[in-house]
């Protein structure tokens, strides 16, 4: 789609292609390091989202959110379907997880510095899908929602692509 | 009757493995791998296949003549499309070649933006002094190289009226950046004098984070986003070619939309 609007709003479309054989540097582009890495032994979560440059982001902003998985093929891991406070007060966003073509999923609550911001999407970069599906399906009892009109800080991580 | 212009020898099928990584690089691109042959290497480029480099500068040579095509067809005149406000993603997102966690932020208050090369005014500028310029904003896409896109709101000065402000030589050819990533990048003086293309200060109305280029970056409109250096600390005019980051790389100099 956006290699459609680049040699629409561009050079002719053939004059595009023969880009193409130029671009095959391309895939130097491509991130050495996926978008997630690892927690370093002994560090909490919280330390390394600190890491990640967090930034103000509108909770309303991120319902509805593809949630995917940090690797070059970015599976597609769920939506975001609601922010909220777990009764310690920590942040956790509840994503609509699993299933396929969005029958079958079931919410889970990610702690929000477990994920990160990835332009429209997020990216859930300090868990595996296989700790995630241990994860207990979501409960509301004890939480609070958080106002979409809230700001709340999310790290950031470059394209896993 | 055997054709007369069937080679004496076979070219040798090797030298099609020594470019297996830059020929599967063209794995989306299935047109032109379909059409990637030998035979077609050769007649396409009349290179030498046998040599690895001689193929690799073929290669090139057309990019570059992508390049020179695109920059004669540049409108200088003509505005890429503008979104509305409400559409803004905020935070932008953000790319570079190393990971965010390696972002190194810059000192907006001892931060200078030098200024050499075909410009009567060499003084060094802070960052009080571009704010104190007229400001410009807009509301555009970024489309990156690798196929991903975004519409980011961009306030700043635009790099034509700061241009002018240093006595630039406007007829020079390239306007080029230096930053404190070490990522160098160069455009051409029309894209350079585009109506949008700024020097950012800030993002959505809110001064630039740092992981977006604190206190100053490129934003262009008019090419992709490869060419829209972050922490932009130096800036010179000239008519000497210095490359870029991925231009050093085979990405191809004018990357314009």
């Amino acid at each position: 789609m956006v290699c459609g609007n680049l040699s629409a709003m561009a050079s002719p479309r053939l004059l595009f292609i023969c880009g193409m054989l130029a671009l095959a540097g391309a895939a130097h582009a491509q991130s050495k390091t996926p978008g997630g890495i690892p927690l370093p032994p002994g560090m909490s979560l919280a330390e390394s989202a600190a890491m990640r440059f967090p930034q103000p982001v509108r909770v309303g902003d991120l319902i509805g959110r593809e949630v995917l998985r940090p690797v070059e093929s970015q599976d597609v891991l769920g939506r975001v379907r609601r922010v909220i406070r777990d009764a310690n007060g920590q942040i956790m966003v509840v994503v609509d997880f699993g299933g396929f073509l969005g029958f079958d999923s079931r919410p889970i609550a990610v702690p929000v510095d477990a994920m990160v911001l990835v332009g429209q999407d997020m990216e859930i970069v300090a868990f595996t899908p296989k700790q995630l599906r241990q994860f207990p399906t979501f409960s509301p009892i004890g939480t609070t929602d958080v106002a979409d009109d809230a700001l709340i800080k999310v790290g950031l991580a470059k394209p896993s692509h | 009757m055997r054709s007369p212009f069937r080679p004496d020898l076979p070219p040798d099928a090797a030298a099609l493995d020594d470019h297996k990584p830059l020929i599967r690089s063209l794995e989306r691109r299935g047109l032109i791998r379909g059409g990637l042959s030998l035979g077609a290497l050769v007649m396409l480029t009349g290179c030498d296949v046998r040599r690895p480099e001689a193929v690799e500068s073929a290669l090139l040579a057309i990019s570059r003549f992508n390049d020179g095509v695109q920059a004669l067809l540049f409108d200088p005149n003509k505005l890429a499309p503008t979104y509305p406000a409400s559409m803004i993603l905020r935070p932008p997102k953000f790319n570079a070649y190393y990971d965010v966690m390696d972002v190194r932020p810059v000192n907006g208050a001892t931060w200078r933006l030098e200024v050499s090369g075909l410009v009567t005014d060499k003084r060094a500028w802070t960052l009080a002094d571009l704010q104190a310029l007229p400001q410009t904003s807009m509301v555009i896409k970024h489309i990156c190289v690798e196929g991903w896109s975004y519409i980011g709101g961009w306030t700043g000065v635009p790099l034509r009226l700061f241009l002018e402000r240093v006595g630039a030589d406007l007829r020079a050819k390239y306007v080029a950046f230096k930053t404190a990533d070490d990522y160098p990048s160069i455009i051409d003086m029309a894209s350079a004098l585009h109506p949008q293309t700024l020097l950012a200060l800030k993002y959505g109305g809110d001064t630039l984070a740092d992981p977006f280029g604190y206190p100053m970056r490129l934003r262009t409109a008019v090419k992709l986003g490869y060419k829209n250096p972050k922490w932009v600390t130096a800036i010179e005019v000239t008519n000497k070619y210095s490359g870029g980051y991925w231009e050093s790389l085979g990405f191809p100099w004018f990357a314009g939309i």
